[in-house]
């Protein structure tokens, strides 16, 4: 690429600089979502830093994560809005 | 235990018995069990997995773009990927989770990719268009002169990276080209890519950290 580069906004340049240690794989994220997603909404079980890091580092992982919680709320005899509030606060 | 379909309106709940949730090993049994049985089971199955796909594609707003006929197309195609995943990794449920939801996040996984796919299909991704400046002709004061933090990002994404992981981070970060797009269009995968990530956000924050912008490394953090 040739010439200047447009600066970077907040949003870039918060998820460049982001902190995703400890290391978890997308495939180590999906094999565990499910268990997650399931102590969260039965226990309000907080997520595990490695998991936490990874959902806030990859925008596609978390976004399947937040889907599974809402779609399996009804499940847990939730409603899609009290799963979606603590997906919110495990994920803050 | 007879597993039925509830027909309750707007989605099908299905139910060990009325009232019941099927406890997860009848749903391993009676899938690995043969003959008629696997077959309901089989196809109750994939009725869970319409059902995940349908939850997935209302919450993506790059559906809407697709058509009605485009997306039942992608409803069906990855109910019909994910019943496929969900029979062959039968053997790795451990019943950590109720079944339900160990099966519904293959739903979710299939029917986000194809739509990201689908919505990208015809657009151009122009991943080649950054140089391939090594990474070791700068030094921590090319950042630390920067005007300002988004300024010292812009001058570390610029030197401190390998040419790929800049390839990788801009088109992920700044460009936005979902994971699953770019993982495609380089033959690559999306664990690949993340890690390509990962490690370009380490340094990235080493280069920052030896600039002044950030503090002390915290514990873990490698210069990769």
């Amino acid at each position: 690429m040739t010439g200047p580069r447009p600066p970077l906004d907040d949003r870039a340049v918060r998820s460049l600089t982001m902190n995703t240690q400890p290391w978890l794989s997308c495939d180590d994220c999906f094999d565990t979502v499910d268990s997650r997603i399931h102590e969260l909404l039965t226990e309000m079980t907080a997520f595990p830093e490695a998991f936490h890091r990874h959902l806030a580092g990859c925008s596609a992982c978390s976004e399947e994560a937040r889907s599974l919680a809402v779609l399996v709320a009804a499940d847990y005899a939730l409603h899609p809005d009290v799963a979606l509030a603590r997906f919110e606060w495990a994920t803050r | 235990m007879v597993m039925t379909v509830e027909r309750s309106s707007p989605t099908r709940i299905v139910r060990a018995s009325p009232g019941q949730e099927s406890e997860p090993d009848e749903w391993v049994l009676r899938l690995r069990s043969g003959g008629d049985v696997a077959e309901d089971a089989t196809r109750l199955l994939h009725e869970l997995m319409v059902r995940g796909a349908r939850h997935q594609v209302s919450r993506m707003s790059a559906s809407h773009d697709l058509g009605r006929f485009r997306v039942e197309e992608v409803v069906q195609a990855a109910a019909d990927e994910a019943t496929m995943a969900v029979l062959s990794r039968l053997g790795t449920f451990e019943g950590r989770s109720k079944f339900t939801t160990w099966a519904y996040k293959f739903a979710i996984l299939q029917t986000a990719v194809e739509v990201r796919r689908a919505s990208w299909r015809h657009r151009e991704v122009e991943i080649a268009l950054v140089d391939d400046r090594a990474p070791d002709t700068w030094s921590p004061e090319s950042v630390a002169v920067a005007a300002d933090f988004s300024e010292a990002v812009r001058t570390a994404l610029d030197h401190a990276l390998t040419a790929h992981q800049r390839r990788v981070a801009v088109a992920l970060i700044v460009d936005g080209i979902p994971i699953d797009v770019l993982a495609e269009r380089l033959g690559t995968t999306r664990n690949a890519l993340y890690k390509t990530l990962h490690d370009a956000r380490a340094r990235l924050r080493a280069a920052l950290t030896a600039g002044g912008y950030l503090g002390i490394p915290e514990s873990g953090e490698v210069n990769p």
